[in-house]
């Protein structure tokens, strides 16, 4: 499963940047997300609670960034396993692109797997639900960051 | 005689013997819902087990750990591949020569894939316990293509297997490669093909799709540590079968092993392995003390328990420029997934494909199989169809109207021109059949008439015309299907399950009054078997079929037989019914002599008793025989009446039928409309018509749906991604479409009653007649073979590939 899109944001590009690397600000954004430890500047493990049609669990992972490159962008990517309910892994590259001194276009090219009971019985909606979340992760992101500024 | 006198009709119509279209009697039970089913049994203290199952279709287990699903309350144990060790189980024997893992042993090879068994006071407990249990894996490149099974850079699945050039079925090419089985001389087919004016050749895939019986597998195992007796209830096809496997690889001898077959929920090939499941709940109940149940859940059953089909097809034809076959060449790739489970006889590793020649008269023929392992679910069931002849049915039914579209020739002609002559019955294959009987042409020739099939050819020729103009955007199809099954597994002398002879058993046992107990070697899954059982008996003996009770199921009770499955029921223990009323009949004919006071000879069988040659007034009811047999009876006679009968077939029997199926499809949305189905079917003499009818419905509802829609579909990645009810398309009375049904009568000549068997015709006739259909339709628009099932979306995709739209 894969897809494209991008988010603007009225913020500037190295605020954007410095919250694409924040945990508090991932964990705020990242739809169901529990918990959100950071345990190296590029490392960190993760709770979240992932439902597709009628598979409900919680998926404990990590998440890695690689690819750094400040601030124009990185590769944010994760595993996670949900007991019975299967695995997911799959990953954003994401490019920040400064429209102007206070406003960020945020480029993200998404690839994600699943596994398990979720592709037995979610696969009709996996591509719906990764686009939904997704969606929802950026425009928090937007939110959170450009709103920020705006206060 | 007066008034009172009952006529010949009266007595014949108060047995509801063969031929009468007597009301199911288990239905009593059935629609009032008071079955006993596996799930109804409840036992005192009786626990629940499940299985944790693997996310991936093919990883390494690095560790399994248990401690927190212990801690569960009532979670009692969790039964891994190492304690199943100790009691050298963790493998099990498959039906196939080969062996599979109970619990995962090191590694996991297809997706959920049992791992470990989780034993709880209920169901729920269980599930809680399966969420804590912590597996560790280490995902391996899933192979999911057969086709790319033999690629040298293949991954290995089958570890245990390393090194191994020979597996059950002889040599083998690579560590995925499983058996080739050829049949046929080959370079008389080569030949053939080489002075051949007309050849085709298609690759035809029948996809990978599952029995799902709306009850799923299922048992209850309890072990009784006093009496070191085992007892068994399962949803068991074969019971006797089980019986003996179990004592074989459990090594509990066999008088202490008691099987019972209660009533099931439809099997439809689905219930004649052994599973992880039986073999978990059997140790559970031996190590707790205490009986244990297993319930598979939809998604398990459609998941792991015994796809069907799955074989990819390349057929050739060679013919004359008139139509006339004189060749046929089969290559199979059998995708049989991570373990060869396939329930065939066992020396016939691809069942009885051989059949492919189907009703056709082929001077030579020749055909190779070539199974392969793979990262899916193992199994290979005959889902309702003798092994693997639907799929030999489909290659060869499909095959024909390819040749007819090459040779401009229309396909009910093209079969017509090459079938098989009533006057070469008893008929040998170039395959190594030897056919029973059959009149083809009759029952095609009775079906085109039925349908008017010159009217639906003008018409379709009129609609596609009328498409060409533009003015319709709906094209017609019409699929004819001409099938000849092989059924009635069957002769000891190239049938056998585990060494086991295919033969079949009936033992009745007549009460004083007039009635009487059959109990039998077969199960009934829903074929009605109570009723039918009955009516033979009530025809050969002349007691009331309501006055004969069918006990089947309980191994303890039952004569051994083989089971129900394969279309075997009655041709095998059919006659094994007959033989059994045949020796009751026998000894009754004594007694009624010693009775009457004249010669046995002198006596002749009537419908219902004896009477004297010449002195018709002069009688025996068998009612009063029975009386008699075990009051009065002859001086040196054993009191008694009853018989029992092993029956070893001679020869397997050769159903047929043909079918047409008229659809119409929108070429804008790929949506179909079945317009009219009708089935002839010759199944020899017909036992109770109407149990026929709803058969051929059963049967036709369940090809419809195989061809429509119905598969177990992976994607790339080896997930299996129609794990229920809303993927895998299960039709209802709302999709189905209206069933027409007509019959030709051509006997058995092998048979005691003539009877061939008809449960699993409609689906080896059905499959190709909807394909048929839909490849005719597409036809004039340039396809030769759209790959099966033939659902809207692929139908849409059909007419987007043929340029219909852009």
């Amino acid at each position: 499963m894969q897809m494209n899109d991008s988010q603007r944001i009225p913020a500037p590009r190295q605020k954007v940047w410095a919250a694409l690397n924040d945990p508090d600000v991932l964990k705020q954004c990242i739809p169901g997300c529990q918990s959100l430890d950071m345990s190296s500047p590029t490392e960190m493990t993760a709770t979240v609670v992932f439902k597709v049609g009628p598979v409900k669990a919680t998926f404990g992972g990590k998440v890695t960034l690689s690819d750094l490159d400040p601030p124009n962008g990185y590769r944010i990517s994760g595993e996670g396993s949900g007991g019975v309910a299967g695995f997911a892994k799959g990953g954003a590259t994401v490019r920040l692109e400064a429209e102007s001194p206070d406003v960020t276009i945020l480029h993200y090219e998404v690839d994600a797997q699943i596994g398990g009971k979720l592709a037995q019985l979610g696969g009709r909606l996996i591509d719906s639900t990764a686009k939904k979340l997704a969606g929802e992760f950026f425009a928090s992101f937007g939110k959170v960051v450009g709103g920020a500024e705006v206060a | 005689m007066n008034d009172m006198t009952p006529t010949r009709e009266q007595r014949t119509a108060v047995l509801e013997g063969m031929g009468c279209k007597r009301k199911r009697v288990e239905d009593i039970r059935f629609t009032q819902g008071k079955g006993t089913y596996v799930d109804d049994v409840k036992l005192p203290g009786m626990l629940h087990g499940d299985f944790v199952r693997s996310p991936h279709p093919h990883a390494r287990v690095k560790s399994i750990n248990s401690d927190e699903a212990l801690k569960v309350p009532g979670v009692l144990a969790v039964i891994t591949a190492e304690t199943l060790k100790t009691v050298n189980l963790a493998w099990m024997p498959t039906l196939a020569g080969d062996v599979q893992m109970v619990l995962a042993d090191g590694k996991v090879l297809f997706q959920n894939q049992e791992v470990a068994f989780v034993v709880a006071t209920d169901r729920y407990a269980a599930d809680d316990g399966i969420n804590k249990v912590v597996v560790e894996y280490e995902p391996l490149p899933p192979l999911v293509d057969p086709f790319k099974a033999m690629d040298a850079d293949a991954p290995m699945l089958r570890e245990d297997l390393a090194g191994k050039t020979t597996g059950a079925h002889g040599p083998r090419k690579h560590h995925n490669h499983i058996f080739e089985w050829t049949v046929g001389d080959k370079d008389l087919t080569d030949a053939a093909f080489r002075k051949a004016e007309v050849t085709i050749k298609e690759m035809i895939s029948y996809h990978r799709t599952h029995p799902s019986p709306l009850e799923t597998c299922q048992c209850l195992c309890s072990f009784d540590k006093i009496k070191g007796e085992l007892t068994i209830w399962g949803t068991f096809q074969a019971p006797h079968v089980i019986r003996t496997v179990v004592a074989l690889i459990a090594k509990i001898p066999e008088q202490k092993i008691h099987v019972i077959a209660p009533d099931i929920g439809g099997g439809f090939g689905n219930k004649v392995g052994a599973y992880p499941g039986y073999i978990c709940a059997a140790v559970a109940s031996i190590v707790t003390g205490k009986p244990v149940k297993w319930v598979e859940d939809r998604i398990e059953n459609l998941t792991s328990t015994s796809f069907a089909r799955d074989y990819h097809m390349t057929a050739e034809i060679a013919a004359t420029k008139e139509g006339k076959v004189t060749g046929l060449r089969v290559h199979v790739l059998a995708d049989h997934g991570a373990f060869d489970a396939c329930a065939d006889p066992s020396k016939w590793p691809a069942g009885f494909f051989n059949i492919v020649t189907g009703s056709y008269d082929f001077p030579t023929a020749h055909l190779a199989v070539d199974g392969v392992y793979t990262n899916k679910a193992p199994g290979g069931v005959a889902y309702r169809c003798s092994f693997r002849v639907t799929e030999a049915a489909y290659c060869i039914e499909r095959a024909m109207d390819i040749l007819a579209q090459k040779l401009g020739m229309d396909p009910a002609e093209l079969r017509l021109k090459n079938f098989i002559k009533p006057e070469q019955f008893p008929y040998h294959s170039a395959l190594g059949w030897e056919y029973d009987s059959g009149d083809y042409a009759t029952a095609m020739r009775k079906m085109m008439e039925s349908v008017d099939y010159a009217g639906l050819r003008k018409q379709q020729a009129e609609k596609r015309a009328a498409f060409k103009r533009g003015e319709t955007r709906e094209i017609m199809g019409l699929g004819v299907s001409f099938f000849t099954e092989i059924v009635g597994a069957g002769p000891s002398k190239n049938c056998d399950i585990l060494g086991i002879a295919m033969f079949d058993s009936c033992e009745i046992r007549m009460h004083p009054t007039g009635a009487g107990i059959a109990r039998m070697g077969t199960k009934s899954q829903g074929q009605g078997h109570e009723t039918t059982w009955a009516q033979i008996i009530a025809t050969e003996i002349g007691i009331p079929a309501d006055n004969i009770m069918v006990e089947e199921g309980n191994t303890d009770t039952a004569p051994y037989g083989l089971g129900t499955y394969g279309s075997r029921s009655t041709p095998v223990a059919g006659a094994a019914i007959a033989m059994a009323a045949r020796k009751i009949r026998a000894k009754a004919q004594m007694i009624a002599a010693y009775k009457l006071e004249v010669h046995e000879d002198d006596l002749e069988w009537d419908i219902d008793g004896f009477r004297v040659k010449g002195l018709p007034e002069k009688t025996m009811s068998m009612k009063d025989i029975c009386w008699a047999a075990y009051n009065s009876v002859p001086p040196g006679m054993e009191p008694g009446l009853e018989a029992v009968s092993y029956y070893d077939p001679p020869n397997m029997t050769y159903p047929f039928g043909a079918y047409i199926c008229v659809m119409d499809i929108d070429v804008d949305t790929g949506v179909y409309k079945v317009r009219r189905f009708y089935a002839l079917d010759d199944c020899g003499t017909r036992i109770n018509p109407m149990i026929i009818e709803g058969q051929v419905h059963g049967g036709l509802t369940e090809a419809f749906a195989i061809a429509m829609g119905q598969e177990i579909r992976y994607d790339d990645e080896g997930n299996v991604v129609t794990g229920s009810f809303m993927d895998f398309f299960m039709p209802t009375a709302v999709e189905a479409p209206h069933w027409e049904t007509d019959f030709t009568v051509t006997p058995s000549p092998h048979h005691p009653i003539g009877a061939k068997g008809v449960g699993e015709s409609p689906n080896v006739g059905g499959v190709p007649a909807f394909s048929n259909a839909v490849n005719d339709a597409f036809s004039f628009l340039g396809s030769t073979h759209i790959q099966m099932p033939h659902d809207f979306w692929r139908n849409w995709r059909a007419a987007k590939e043929l340029g219909v739209f852009v």
